[in-house]
């Protein structure tokens, strides 16, 4: 065997924080199964009642509400995200290269809350696109697009962008040119070249970009309370709003600890169901 | 001794080129990368069903060149013809050729039979017959039987089979091969290479042939162009490139070779005599056409030109100081030092009927070059 005389050491700050985790998800699972005292921040006794309130038609409404946003969210990230990263993977030119690099991977770093107001002045009804279209005469009342799903959509998308991006580079960046290159010399045009070779072969990154957009924008808070203002319900808001508007605790964090499950849950199916495309794609 | 019209090698690929229509042909195509020249104006004929050689040290610019006839490159200047037609503009997936990769670039997502079907079905060929070509394919490279299988699940020699399959198989106006045996081991590169040959052979499909590889390039071709810093420097059959090459750079790049200093004696058109010491030899006149007798002149000998001499024999000869005597099984090499003749050690190659145990380093010997290969080149500035 290999001796590795710092593993300790390494290993050890990473054991510290994960118990740090393990301690917080215990609290949250403790309180969850306690009842509410109305009017107090203190809780009651063991109770379950918390989870068989998760089953009213209004929060299972919520879970699946969430569960669509996700995977529309997912699904429009995918398809803006490919051409970019395949430019990133294929443009010779170096400036170019760093360009598209830059615009995609800049708003990284803006943080979630500042993205999420941009989108505010964009979205809003005296915003940069009702402006616009009302200047040029093409509709007379603003259309509606702050407070609802297509809005969040929109906006969770450009959250999600420079991840997928990152992740689609990856996968794609590991295809050997010479496949393309064979394939053209076997007759296939651009298209098909690209439908029966690089598509496929760039499917494990489109699962694992598809999967970490989904989980990540099932967590995303700020933009749906922000822009949904109320009207788009996901999980994260309700917490939110159970947590700080009513000071539900237990019910928040029951609330939470079923969104965690369901995470976990629709990761794992989609993972099973994604296997044979990710298949196509196997070197 | 073999003359170079003897060989028959030169005279009957010059008539094919002047009678039959070039399968592909390249007039002053050129490429540049940036500032950079890859390619300077190569001039190429290829006759149908030729074994063709572009061989060179890397960065030559063969690699550009078979990008270039493959359509992968868009050429700076000249013109490309593939059996006549002009190509230059043609995008890659139109030109019909094969191509073996390096890596072979064999689909890792699809099994050996649909490698070799891909090329069928994107010319919209019927199942049936896509099936019984595919099939014969695999029976070609012998490999029937494997159709089922990744490419991952092959050894390197079988993957090579399925690559050279994949690019046969659509019947390629010309088959390019780009260092092809470079990723094989030894044993299995030398069965690959003459069963490619014979493949080659019975399908008659034109090929070129990338590498840099010289007894690679001498062993398969017909014909080698040899590159240099994107440049053809010359393209002639391997006897001649060998024996006859056109300038330095190919007869130090070919083969093994000594430089010995002599100085011109007297020169015409067909022929030169060249002092080395108490010698005089004869070699071809072009080379050193416009040189003035008493020109310096590096005379270029092969190690098996040079051959020992008993000191008690007639006639002139160099004297040499053994500096290294290497054993290479059927023949040994040695390493002369020739005082006042070569500024470097003059490799003599003997064949095993000298005893390998009979020189020691510093032993005093007697050589000659005895050869009509011998040429020699104008001194080099520096």
């Amino acid at each position: 065997m290999t001796q590795r005389p710092f593993l300790g050491w390494l290993v050890s700050p990473a054991v510290l924080l994960a118990l740090g985790l393990a301690a917080a998800m215990a609290a949250i699972l403790q309180y969850s199964v306690r009842a509410y005292v109305p009017g107090s921040l203190d809780v009651g006794g063991l109770t379950f009642e918390n989870f068989t309130t998760l089953l009213r038609p209004f929060y299972l409404w919520a879970f699946w509400n969430t569960i669509l946003l996700c995977l529309m969210t997912a699904t429009f990230t995918l398809i803006l995200a490919y051409p970019v990263a395949y430019a990133l993977v294929r443009v010779n030119n170096k400036a170019l290269k760093s360009f598209i690099l830059i615009a995609s991977i800049t708003p990284l770093f803006l943080g979630e809350v500042v993205r999420t107001y941009s989108w505010m002045i964009v979205l809003g009804n005296n915003g940069f696109i009702n402006s616009v279209l009302m200047s040029l005469g093409i509709i007379d009342s603003p259309l509606q697009m702050m407070f609802t799903t297509s809005g969040v959509v929109a906006a969770l998308v450009h959250v999600t962008m420079p991840i997928m991006v990152i992740m689609l580079t990856a996968g794609l960046s590991h295809i050997d040119r010479n496949y393309e290159k064979a394939a053209e010399s076997l007759g296939a045009g651009p298209i098909r070249c690209f439908m029966t070779v690089t598509l496929p072969l760039s499917m494990p990154g489109v699962v694992a970009g598809f999967s970490t957009a989904f989980a990540w924008t099932f967590s995303a808070f700020a933009t749906p309370q922000l822009i949904g203002g109320g009207k788009v319900n996901t999980v994260s808001t309700l917490v939110y709003q159970l947590g700080f508007a009513s000071f539900n605790f237990p019910f928040a964090a029951s609330l939470s600890f079923a969104g965690l499950v369901m995470t976990f849950a629709v990761l794992a199916l989609m993972k099973r169901a994604m296997r044979p495309i990710e298949r196509l794609g196997e070197q | 001794m073999l003359t170079l019209t003897d060989t028959g090698l030169v005279e009957p690929a010059s008539q094919s080129l002047s009678t039959a229509r070039p399968a592909v042909q390249l007039d002053g195509v050129t490429k540049r990368f940036g500032n950079a020249t890859a390619l300077h104006e190569a001039w190429l004929k290829i006759v149908p069903g030729e074994f063709m050689t572009l061989l060179g040290p890397s960065g030559c610019g063969k690699t550009t060149l078979l990008n270039l006839i493959a359509g992968f490159l868009d050429a700076d200047g000249g013109e490309i013809f593939i059996d006549g037609t002009l190509v230059t503009e043609t995008p890659a997936h139109q030109r019909e050729i094969g191509i073996v990769f390096q890596n072979y670039a064999l689909f890792p997502h699809m099994t050996v039979a649909n490698n070799i079907a891909y090329g069928l079905k994107t010319r919209g060929i019927e199942a049936g017959e896509i099936r019984r070509r595919v099939e014969e394919a695999l029976a070609l490279v012998k490999l029937t039987g494997f159709d089922d299988r990744k490419p991952r699940q092959l050894s390197g020699g079988q993957q090579q089979r399925v690559a050279l399959a994949r690019a046969l198989v659509i019947r390629p106006k010309v088959l390019l091969l780009d260092e092809p045996f470079s990723a094989l081991d030894k044993n299995l590169r030398a069965s690959m290479q003459l069963e490619l040959k014979e493949i080659q052979q019975r399908l008659g499909v034109t090929t070129i042939f990338v590498t840099h590889d010289q007894a690679e390039a001498l062993s398969m071709s017909e014909r080698i162009a040899v590159m240099s810093a994107g440049r053809i420097h010359q393209i002639a059959g391997p006897q001649d490139v060998y024996r006859r090459p056109q300038d330095r750079f190919v007869a130090s790049f070919i083969g093994d070779a000594s430089v010995l200093s002599g100085r011109l004696v007297a020169v015409t058109e067909t022929a030169a005599q060249v002092a080395v010491g108490p010698l005089t030899v004869e070699v071809p006149g072009a080379p050193l056409a416009g040189l003035a007798a008493g020109a310096d002149v590096d005379l270029f000998v092969r190690p098996e030109h040079l051959v020992l001499v008993d000191q008690d024999a007639t006639g002139p000869a160099l004297n040499g100081i053994v500096k290294n005597q290497v054993f290479q099984g059927g023949h040994v090499d040695l390493y002369l030092e020739l005082a006042d003749h070569a500024a470097e050690p003059v490799l003599l190659r003997s064949s095993g009927a000298h005893s390998s145990s009979k020189f020691r380093s510093g032993d005093i010997v007697h050589v000659r070059p005895a050869s009509m290969d011998l040429i020699a080149f104008p001194k080099q500035d520096g």
